[in-house]
C-alpha cells in the first residue's frame, strides 16, 4: 500500500439515505410538536380563566350556527408516538401515530395533504357544499359524506372505507369506493372486500386545530383482513393476474426490511413471469442486491437491460449498474 | 440585482431551514449529507452505526441552524456539529472487550491477499482506535486517516491547534503501543504516516 492510499468511504446506500431523511424529518416533526404542546401548556395556565369564559361563549355559538371552515389558513398536524384528533370544519380526522396532514379551507372547499402516515376521516354530509377532498401524493379522493381511511407510505396510497362511498382519482381514473372495501395504488382497478374494518371509537369533536395527545382505540390494519375473493373492477382475467402480482410485489417490498432474503426469492420467482410486475421485481432485486453489497446485483441489472431495454426502471438500472461498476 | 456570493446563500439558506421551511431544510440536506457522511464515516470506520448518528448530526444541524451567522462556510459548520455529535456518541461508549481474531488469508491470491490484508488493517486500526479517547481519536481520524490540516482539524473540533496536535500525537503513542504485539497493524501505521 502505498504512503498516499487512504482507506475508501464506502457509500451509503440510497435506501439508507432514505431512511436516514425520514428519520431526521420525523424527529424534527416531534421536536415541532412537543415544543407547541408546551407553550400551549404555559399559556393554559396564564389563560384559564378567560378561556374557561369563552368554552362557555363557544357552545353557545355552536348550537346556532354550523362551525366555521372559512378563512381557515393551511395547518400542519403532527402526530407523535400516540395517536391524536383534529377538527376541520364539521369533519373529524383521527391520525395515527407518527403521520402528518396539511389541513387547508378555502371557501367551503376543505382538502386535507396526507404527508405521511394514516388517518381515520369521518365526514359529515355535505349536502350542496362542495366536496371534501383528501390528497395523498397522485391519489385523489372525493367524498360526499362518509367515514374512511388514507394510509400513505412514500407513493404507496391505501383507502379504506368504514361507511358511505368515496371516489378516487388516481393517474386519470376515478374508482368509487364503497363501505366494506379496500382500494390500494399497487393495484389501483381493483377493489377488495375486507371482513372487518375497525375505525377509532369516535371522540368529542372539538372545532380547535392544534393536534390533542388523548389516545384513540387502536386501528386495525386493514390489509391484515384482505380475503383471497376478490372483486376486481375490470373482469379481465389478465388485469386480475396483474393486480394479484402487485399485491406480491407490496408484500415483497413490506418484507425487504425484516427478510431480505425472503423477499429477493419472492422478486426472483415474481420476475419470472412476462407481465408489468416482472420487470419491476426484476429491477427490485437488482436494488435489492445492490444494496446488500452482493455481486449478483449486477448481473441482475444487466438481465433487466437486456429484456427490458425500455423499461420503467431502465435508467434506474443503468445508473446503478454505473455506480456498481463505477466502484470496483 | 447582484449574484449572491456562496457566503449570503449559505446564511440565506440557514435562516430559512432554521424558521422550519421543510423545503431549505432538504436543500441543506442534500447538500450537506456527503460532507458530512464522509467526516463521520473517518471517526467511525464503518457505516455500520452511521444512520443513527448521521440522524443524530443532522436534527442536531437543524436546531442549531438559528446561530449561524456565515463566520465559517455552512459545509464546514455543519461538520463541526457532527463532530460534537459523533464525540457525544464515542464518549459514552464503552470500549469493546473482544479482541481480534487474525483473519485467514495465506490461500488467498497476492492481489487479494493485498486488498484483504488492508482491509483487516484498517479493521485493526479503528478497533485500536475504539480504546482511545474521543478527542483523541477524532483528531486522529481527521488529521492521519482523512489528511485534512492541523488548522481545519481545530476547526471542526472547536479546538486550539496545539490541542489536535497533542490530541493526535497521543493518540498516535497509544496506537503505536497496541501496535508492537500486532504486525499489520504496524506496517499500516507506518505506511499510513500523517506526521505533524
Amino acid at each position: 500500500m502505498s504512503k498516499t492510499e487512504r482507506p475508501p468511504v464506502e457509500p451509503l446506500s440510497d435506501i439508507a439515505w432514505s431512511r436516514v431523511e425520514r428519520g431526521v424529518w420525523s424527529r424534527l416533526d416531534e421536536t415541532e410538536v412537543i415544543t407547541k404542546e408546551r407553550h400551549a401548556s404555559r399559556l393554559w395556565w396564564l389563560a384559564a380563566p378567560l378561556v374557561a369564559a369563552a368554552a362557555v361563549a363557544a357552545v353557545v355559538v355552536f348550537h346556532s350556527s354550523p362551525r366555521p371552515e372559512r378563512d381557515a389558513g393551511p395547518t400542519r398536524v403532527v402526530s407523535e408516538a400516540s395517536s391524536s384528533s383534529v377538527s376541520l370544519g364539521d369533519a373529524h380526522i383521527a391520525l395515527d401515530p407518527h403521520s402528518a396532514i396539511v389541513m387547508n379551507s378555502h371557501d367551503d372547499s376543505p382538502n386535507v395533504i396526507v404527508e405521511q402516515g394514516a388517518a381515520w376521516f369521518a365526514v359529515e354530509p355535505r349536502g350542496s357544499r362542495p366536496p371534501f377532498v383528501v390528497l395523498a401524493g397522485d391519489t385523489r379522493v372525493r367524498v360526499i359524506g362518509t367515514r374512511f381511511k388514507v394510509a400513505r407510505s412514500e407513493e404507496r396510497v391505501e383507502v379504506t372505507v368504514d361507511h358511505g362511498i368515496v371516489e378516487i382519482g388516481y393517474h386519470g381514473d376515478v374508482t368509487r369506493v364503497a363501505n366494506g372495501q379496500h382500494w390500494s395504488s399497487d393495484a389501483p382497478s381493483t377493489v377488495l372486500g375486507i371482513t372487518e374494518v375497525v375505525p377509532p371509537a369516535p371522540v368529542q369533536t372539538q372545532t380547535q386545530t392544534q393536534p390533542q395527545t388523548q389516545t384513540l382505540p387502536a386501528v386495525q390494519a386493514p390489509t391484515h383482513h384482505v380475503q383471497t375473493s376478490v372483486t376486481p373492477a375490470t373482469s379481465a382475467g389478465s388485469a386480475a393476474a396483474n393486480d394479484r402480482d402487485a399485491l406480491k410485489y407490496a408484500e415483497l417490498a413490506r418484507l425487504e426490511a425484516s427478510a431480505p432474503d425472503s423477499a429477493m426469492a419472492g422478486y426472483l420467482s415474481l420476475s419470472k413471469g412476462s407481465g408489468r410486475w416482472a420487470q419491476v421485481a426484476l429491477y427490485a432485486a437488482g436494488r435489492l442486491a445492490a444494496d446488500r453489497r452482493e455481486a449478483r446485483a449486477t448481473t441482475f441489472l444487466e438481465i433487466y437491460l437486456h429484456r427490458f431495454p425500455h423499461g420503467a426502471n431502465a435508467d434506474d438500472a443503468r445508473q446503478l449498474l454505473a455506480r456498481l461498476k463505477g466502484t470496483r | 440585482m447582484a449574484a449572491r456570493t456562496p457566503r449570503e446563500h449559505d446564511v440565506a439558506l440557514a435562516q430559512r431551514a432554521g424558521a422550519g421551511d421543510r423545503s431549505a431544510q432538504r436543500e441543506l440536506f442534500q447538500a450537506q449529507k456527503q460532507s458530512v457522511h464522509h467526516a463521520l464515516f473517518r471517526v467511525l470506520g464503518s457505516n455500520r452505526e452511521l444512520e443513527d448518528l448521521l440522524q443524530d448530526a443532522f436534527v442536531a444541524i437543524f436546531r442549531a441552524l438559528p446561530s449561524f451567522r456565515g463566520e465559517s462556510s455552512l459545509g464546514r459548520w455543519c461538520q463541526t456539529i457532527a463532530m460534537r455529535t459523533a464525540y457525544a456518541t464515542i464518549a459514552k461508549r464503552r470500549p469493546p472487550s473482544l479482541e481480534l481474531v487474525e483473519d485467514q488469508v495465506a490461500d488467498a491470491t497476492p492481489d487479494v491477499q493485498r486488498v484483504m490484508r488492508a482491509r483487516e488493517a484498517v479493521r485493526r486500526l479503528y478497533s485500536a482506535l475504539d480504546r482511545i479517547e474521543a478527542k483523541q481519536r477524532i483528531a486522529y481520524a481527521l488529521f492521519v486517516i482523512d489528511g485534512r490540516t492541523l488548522v481545519e482539524v481545530a476547526e471542526l473540533t472547536d479546538s486550539t491547534v496545539l490541542a489536535v496536535k497533542t490530541r493526535v500525537w497521543r493518540a498516535r503513542r497509544e496506537l503505536l503501543r497496541r501496535a508492537r504485539k500486532d504486525e499489520v497493524l504496524a506496517e499500516y501505521l507506518s505506511e499510513l504516516g500523517g506526521e505533524s
